[in-house]
This record gives C-alpha cells, structure tokens and sequence, in this order.
C-alpha cells in the first residue's frame, strides 16, 4: 500500500471540504454525499442515481486509486451498501484513517472532454490559474496555458483557446464543440479564489469534464498552509 | 521638465566623474563619445589629477562642479561610488549613470557597496541608473553615455539588461540607417529599473516601439500598472527560460508551472510581444515602429523571384494571413500592361523582367483590393526605392540585390520604410502587428 507523504508544507483539505467550497463559488461541482455506513451508501445511491463512484475519503490518502481506494460504475444502491463494505475492509489495516471520515458516494459523471483546471502561488508571480486538456495531453505534451488573476471571462477563454489541443473543445472531426464559457466561467472563479483565499496555496480540479452544455468537476484537490 | 527621468534623457550638462586620458580606459570613452555625438550642453571632465582631458578643462571633485549639473556619468573604483553618489546629490544633481562594475553581481562586498550607494541617492534625491552598465545613449538630444558611438535617431527605444545585448540592437538598427531612440543598459538596475524605463518611454515622442531585453521583471506589480497604462507596443526577449524549470511536485498545476510559464501567461495578458531570439527581438521591433497598423488579413504578394513567393505564402498561411486571389477585373486589367510571361495570381511574379516601374503599376493596381502588401524584391531592382509609398500597408522584403540591394535598402529606411532580409523574417515581423486580434487579456 503506497501513501503519499504530507505536502512539504501545508495539508490537503479533505475532498468533501474542497468540494464545498468550490460549490460556494458556484463551481459545478459532481454530486455527491457522505456515508458512513453500507445503509448509508446504498441510500445515497438510490438519491443521487445509479451508476455511482465511491471514494474514500482520507486527507493522507492522496491519491486512493494506489489502495484500491475508488470504485466506480457501481450500477445499483445494493451494490453501493457491499461498495462500502470492500471499501471499509481494504482500509482496516489502518482503521485510524476511517475514525473521523468516510465514504463518498458522488454520480457517475457522463463522458466528457477532460480538462484540468488549476491554481498555484509562485514566489514571485502570486497567484497563477492554470488550464490543461486532460489526459496525455498534460502527461506527455505538457500542453497548459496560464493566467495571473484578476481574470476576465475573454481572458479564460484565451487561456483555454491557447492550449494546442484547443480544437478539441472547438469541434474536432465533427465532434459537437464544448462549453468553452462554462469552462471560462470556472477558471475565473478559480481566480477569485486564489485572491480570496491566501490560505489556499495549489489547486487542481482534475477533471473537469466538459459537455456541449456545461462543465462538471468531478474531483478537487486543494493545499492549504 | 515632464518627467522624473528627463534629467537622465535630456540633461541640460553633464560632468564624467572619472573621466581619463587614456584611451583605453571608458572613462575616456564615454567622455569623447559624449563630445563626438555633439551634445549641446556643457561637459565637465571631473577627475583630481588632471588639468585638461580630450581640450576640456578638468574639474578636480564633484564638489567643485559649477551648480546647475544635472547628470553624472561616475566611472570611478566601486568603493569610492557611494560618495560620489552623496557628493552628487549635494551638489544638485538629479542622476547618476554608474558604469563602474564590481557591485551586487561580484559578491556580498559588493553588494553591500551597492545598498550604500542605493542609500545615498535615496537620501539626496539622485535617480541611479547601474550600476555595472554600459551607459544610456539618447540620439534625440546628442547624447551618447554609452558606447560604441551611435548617433542615429530612429523610433525604437532599446531597453536592457545586458549591455551588449542591447548594444548589439541598436549597433543594427543604425547599420541598416534605421537608429533608434535611446538604448539604456540597466546594469543591477539598483534603481531605475525596466518599468521606470517603460513609463518614460511611453511618454517620449521619439519613440515609436519598445524592445527590452531582461532576464526578469524586477517588480511584477508596478511593471502590471504601468505596462497596462503603455499604449505603445513593447516587445521582449526573456532569457533564462530554462534556468527555472518546473519541479516535481503533488499537483499537477505545481509541476507543469515553471517561471517560463508565468512569463509567457503575465506577456500575454499584457498584450506584450515576446522574442524567442535576438534576431526576433530586433525584427519585431521594426515591424512594430515602422510598420502601419493593418486593416485586415487579406494579403498579396508582388515578386521577382516565384521561390520567395512561395516561401512567403507559406509563412503567411502559417502566420494566420489570407492569400486571395485578385479580382478578375484586376488581374485583366494586370495582363493588359505587363509582359506576358508574368504570372498575374497572388503571388504575382513578375519574374525577371521585373522594373521599378511595374513594381509600383502593380502595387497601385492592387492596393484598394487588399489589407496588406508583401513588396518582394528579388533581384537587383534598381530604384526600388520607389516602389513603396512611406505610412502604407507595404512589407518589403529584400534579398538576392547585392549591392543595389543595399543602397535601395538604406534609402528606404531614410524614409522610414522598412526593409526584411527573407521572407520568412518579415512575415513573421508582420505578423506582430496581428498577434492580439484574438482574445481578450
């Protein structure tokens, strides 16, 4: 079981938290709810309709898919309540991780174009948000665009039309274009923010799903210190 | 007086503290490259062992200098500079150009000195360009503290922080019978630094464009506010680009953001230009103080030589320009007076044929019926020169000419028309003037 080890300064605020504030600002943020039971699980699966993903949730289990953390298209409420139980047993090794958290149950998000969307404070340049198609096209091209806050809804749109692989949420090869303002719209309150939040150090929703209508973060990261 | 830097551009005298009668040394150099440029005000020659250096009676301290002064060039050891700094500012004097090295960039020692001499000019009032620099050359008002001697007036502002780098610009721009509007080598930039330098710029009525040479902003925040105000276009070569990579690090945003990033996105945002190269950085620069604002994308090309047409379509295809062809009316109207081997299309090529004369039959001819020009001389056109109509949407583009090439040039740029050496050059300098159509900051 790999963990990864506490930022070098600073804690990762618990997803439910980061997700939270995202919704404050009026980031559309997945649907989700909380469990700490199977009967828990099984009715938020029933509320927020099947099929569901399921997380852990542990501020020092950053990335739960190296513990077999996650589980996804789960296809049924009664699958969720034995979700949750798998989830639970994979954890008691460390039982001390699930003392105060739980699980989270969020929707199962529609296919989409991968964005990633993101904040960091440089030393020098303050606050910067970033932009990055997901997948390789971060991984291997390194293909991201930024913008100092204050940033206009034009000025996210550049940052987006920028990347290389922008034809992708144009239209490319007779695919529907994307929501380029719903995304425009998200990176400019990321801006806001980093200018609200000093605390708040790096940031990555990743990914931002986006469709023809609008966009949905489905997972978020953020460093406090 | 309009601005805080005049005393710098526009001193009315200006004594060379350190000035030297050996002419290796720069504090010869700059003494004569002061005279030779013909400044009009008084120089004094300010050093305590002579009487007389290059005919000018020499003044033995800055505390003798008549008051009135307003600009020092101080060439002196380090350790000796804070003083003279001090003795500067009780003199009356509002600025100070500390060519002498030995400061912040040799170590804690010299770093210190340079808190010292940051002190003392806060203290009396003096604006410190440097130290460790090559000096400030103001063509307009004669005056060349700096070296090589360069006199030509031109509308580009050079601004660096290297001195050879920006010397080297302006050595160019003066080769070619272009000149610029001043070149400031900033040194340590202890004090005035490329915001302050900036801010002056866009108020100078010589200049036209600006093109710096930095290694990094110094003061982000002031450097946002005052190029925001800039309605001039400025264009920067960034070095170091790879010196500060990215790191690795728990989210991505952090590992993908290294300061180049920051600088790309922090440019953008303030509609400036950035060079990937010297030569970019000085071609930019052309383009964007001689070059007349487009209309549109809509271009054609007028050549001697089809290879450079076709080198040229490709860069302004890959430039985002627009190559239309010529309305049928224009182009039999074209077949009716040129030679029938000419290729009346876009590009059109007059082939070897080509004169001065259907040069400017055929630019007139398609003027009204494109947003720019792509002028392509080819061959040794004589009186290419008259091609062009000076303020018009004309790139020229020279190559293959030799020596009637070279004079041609040179009298176009009298005339303030731009000249490019390749295609590929000036249509990549034309492209500058598209560079922020799209999208908002």
């Amino acid at each position: 079981m790999t963990t990864h080890p506490p930022a070098a300064s600073g804690r990762w605020l618990p997803e439910p938290e980061a997700l939270r504030l995202l919704a404050t600002y009026d980031l559309p943020v997945i649907p989700h709810r909380l469990a700490r039971s199977a009967e828990e699980a099984a009715a938020a699966a029933q509320e927020l309709g099947c099929p569901v993903a399921m997380k852990i949730v542990a501020p020092d289990i950053l990335h739960k898919t190296d513990i077999g953390g996650v589980m996804l298209n789960i296809p049924t409420p009664e699958a969720a309540g034995a979700s949750f139980t798998t989830l639970y047993h994979r954890l008691t090794p460390h039982p001390s991780r699930l003392t105060i958290d739980s699980i989270l149950v969020a929707r199962m998000a529609a296919p989409g174009t991968e964005v990633i969307l993101g904040m960091l404070r440089d030393s020098q340049f303050g606050p910067a948000v970033m932009a990055g198609l997901g997948g390789i096209f971060v991984e291997l091209y390194q293909d991201v665009a930024f913008r100092l806050p204050p940033l206009t809804p034009a000025g996210a749109r550049a940052m987006l039309l920028e990347l290389k692989a922008a034809p992708l949420l144009t239209g490319y090869r007779g695919q529907p274009p994307r929501d380029l303002d719903a995304l425009a719209t998200c990176a400019c309150a990321v801006g806001r923010i980093a200018a609200e939040h000093p605390e708040i150090h790096e940031m990555d929703l990743n990914p931002v799903l986006a469709y023809e209508r609008g966009c949905v973060i489905v997972d978020a990261k953020i460093l406090v210190r | 007086m309009s601005h805080p830097l005049d005393p710098i551009f526009r001193p009315k005298s200006v004594a060379v503290v350190g000035a030297s009668n050996a002419p290796e040394k720069y504090g010869y150099i700059i003494l004569k490259n002061i005279l030779d440029a013909g400044f009009a005000g008084s120089v004094y020659p300010v050093n305590p062992k002579a009487t007389e250096i290059l005919g000018r009676p020499c003044t033995k301290s800055v505390a003798d200098l008549p008051p009135g002064v307003d600009l020092a060039v101080i060439i002196i050891p380090a350790k000796a500079v804070p003083q003279a700094v001090a003795d500067c500012g009780q003199r009356g004097m509002q600025a100070a150009i500390i060519i002498s090295g030995g400061f912040a960039e040799s170590g804690e020692e010299g770093a210190a000195l340079q808190r010292d001499v940051v002190a003392a000019a806060r203290r009396s009032g003096v604006r410190v360009v440097g130290p460790n620099c090559q000096g400030v050359n103001n063509p307009h008002h004669g005056l060349c503290a700096s070296w090589p001697l360069l006199t030509l007036k031109g509308d580009i502002a050079v601004i660096s922080q290297s001195g050879t780098v920006g010397a080297a610009l302006m050595d160019w721009a003066s080769q070619e019978q272009l000149g610029c509007s001043a070149f400031v080598s900033m040194g340590n930039r202890s004090d005035v630094d490329e915001t302050d330098l900036i801010d002056y710029f866009a108020q100078d009525p010589h200049t036209r464009a600006i093109a710096a040479y930095l290694e990094g902003v110094k003061e982000l925040t002031r450097f946002r506010e005052v190029v925001s105000r800039c309605r001039k276009p400025i264009v920067i070569l960034k070095s170091g680009r790879t010196l500060e990579g990215r790191r690795a690090a728990e989210s991505h945003t952090r590992s993908l953001a290294g300061r180049d990033e920051l600088y790309t996105a922090l440019f953008r945002q303030l509609r400036i230009h950035r060079a990937d190269t010297l030569q970019d950085l000085y071609d930019a620069a052309k383009a964007l103080a001689y070059l007349p604002r487009p209309r549109g994308r809509r271009v054609v090309t007028i050549t001697s030589s089809g290879g450079s047409g076709i080198l040229a379509t490709d860069w302004a295809e890959w430039s985002g320009l627009t190559i239309a062809p010529l309305p049928a009316h224009v182009a039999d109207s074209l077949r009716a007076i040129l030679p029938p081997h000419c290729i009346v299309a876009n590009p059109l090529d007059l082939t070897g044929d080509a004169n001065a004369v259907l040069y400017r039959q055929v630019a007139d001819a398609t003027a009204p019926h494109f947003d720019y020009q792509i002028i392509i001389f080819g061959d040794p056109i004589l009186q290419a020169s008259d091609v062009p109509t000076p303020g018009s949407p004309q790139l020229v583009i020279f190559l293959g000419g030799a020596d009637v090439e070279r004079q041609e040039r040179v009298r176009m740029h009298q005339k303030k028309v731009p000249v490019f050496p390749t295609p590929e050059r000036g249509i990549r300098a034309l492209a500058r003037l598209y560079a922020f159509d799209e999208g908002g900051p």
